[in-house]
């Protein structure tokens, strides 16, 4: 079949659409490559298609979704005043805003107590900046202070009671003298358990008054103690 | 609606050459939409082949509406102001060529006659099937293919009047 001219300009879309079979596709190529007047027609439309293929899509302008709105639903009635403030409130969620607000004056509450707010007799000067941090820097000092002094009189009793324990256990005929004390220096043991050494002696007079100092600022100190005497 | 109105803008633009006449069409046509949605049946077609139908139509009745007053433009006001939107990661000169074609195959568009111009759109840029621009049209399917056909060729014809040439 010989392929003329008003064919290839007929068929040409479906040469460049690719839906020419094997046959009309082997003929078309083998007239448009010997035909003058087709050669420069196909190229031409080849390349305006591929013109038209690097044509980049536009984009339109934002307003152009609200002014679609406005046009199909109508303007949006513009809320000024406090039916806006309700309106705001009314799209809230009312549970989120109350587990927010708990937890915003549970925060200000545990601030206040931990940078010693006085609520008996409130002052705005006490929510300053300045005297929130020295309130703060006051309490955590004496929470240190208190901590390690709580640290340091557990030592000591720990160190009182090893030593009681020690002295409990020491034979108590080691010395065969027994030292002469005045009354006042006698620490008030009058059944003759006590220790008959001068130096033990010494040493125990020594450890119940350290003893009765510590128990004195100590209250835990001063039960056992007191438990320990009786 | 924000589907559909970058790909509806697109049609009416590269039909018109004109962006605000373009803008003011695709707000007509979801106007349109929205009145006769309870029009639309599934037998039809696709949703967005009835949207493309209602923006042909459009266009066809504000082409009408606009040829009078096109005859007695200028030639200069009928090139259209092609915004440049390509990638950044062309060259200068490569994106100035690009615009300069994109400029100059717009306006070749906009020559063609309305019936030939929508069928290359709906093709070439809007890459949908003969099937679906039948349906859109409401014309054969032969017709469709001639249209398409007839065109590109005319549309070849006027780039290279345009000195556009292949290289």
């Amino acid at each position: 079949m010989n392929w003329t001219c008003e064919q290839t300009e007929l068929r040409l879309s479906d040469h460049l659409d690719g839906l020419l079979t094997a046959t009309e596709q082997h003929e078309f190529d083998a007239h448009v490559n010997t035909c003058a007047r087709c050669t420069p027609l196909v190229s031409s439309v080849t390349h305006a298609l591929a013109s038209l293929h690097t044509l980049p899509q536009i984009e339109p302008s934002p307003r152009l979704v609200y002014n679609i709105l406005d046009k199909t639903l109508g303007p949006r009635e513009t809320v000024t005043g406090w039916a806006a403030v309700l309106a705001w409130f009314r799209g809230m969620n009312p549970q989120r805003i109350a587990y927010g607000g708990v937890s915003f004056c549970a925060m200000f509450l545990m601030i206040a107590s931990f940078t010693s707010f006085n609520w008996k007799k409130p002052r705005v000067a006490d929510l300053s900046p300045v005297n929130v941090y020295r309130g703060a820097d006051r309490q955590a000092h004496l929470v240190y202070a208190r901590s390690t002094k709580f640290v340091s009189d557990l030592r000591v009793v720990y160190e009182i009671q090893s030593r009681l324990q020690r002295e409990d256990q020491l034979p108590s005929g080691q010395e065969t003298t027994t030292p002469q004390n005045s009354p006042e220096k006698n620490p008030g043991r009058t059944d003759g358990s006590g220790p008959t050494s001068p130096k033990q002696q010494n040493r125990a007079n020594d450890l119940v008054s350290h003893a009765v100092v510590l128990a004195a600022g100590c209250p835990a100190l001063w039960e056992l103690w007191e438990g320990r005497i009786r | 609606m924000r589907q559909h109105n970058r790909r509806v803008f697109n049609i009416c633009y590269r039909f018109t050459g004109n962006r605000t006449e373009a803008e003011d069409l695709t707000q007509d046509v979801f106007l349109r939409i929205y009145k006769t949605l309870a029009s639309y049946r599934a037998a039809h077609g696709g949703f967005a082949t009835w949207m493309t139908s209602v923006t042909r139509n459009l266009l066809i009745d504000h082409y009408r509406r606009t040829k009078r007053d096109r005859a007695t433009d200028s030639l200069d006001d009928a090139m259209p102001v092609v915004e440049n939107k390509e990638s950044t990661a062309r060259r200068p000169d490569e994106q100035a060529l690009l615009g300069e074609l994109s400029g100059q195959v717009q306006s070749a568009l906009t020559k063609l006659s309305p019936e030939l111009r929508e069928a290359v759109i709906l093709r070439d840029l809007q890459q949908l099937e003969y099937a679906e621009i039948q349906r859109v049209l409401a014309v054969p399917e032969g017709t469709v293919k001639s249209r398409i056909n007839r065109g590109r060729i005319e549309l070849a014809r006027i780039l290279q009047q345009m000195g556009v040439r292949p290289s």
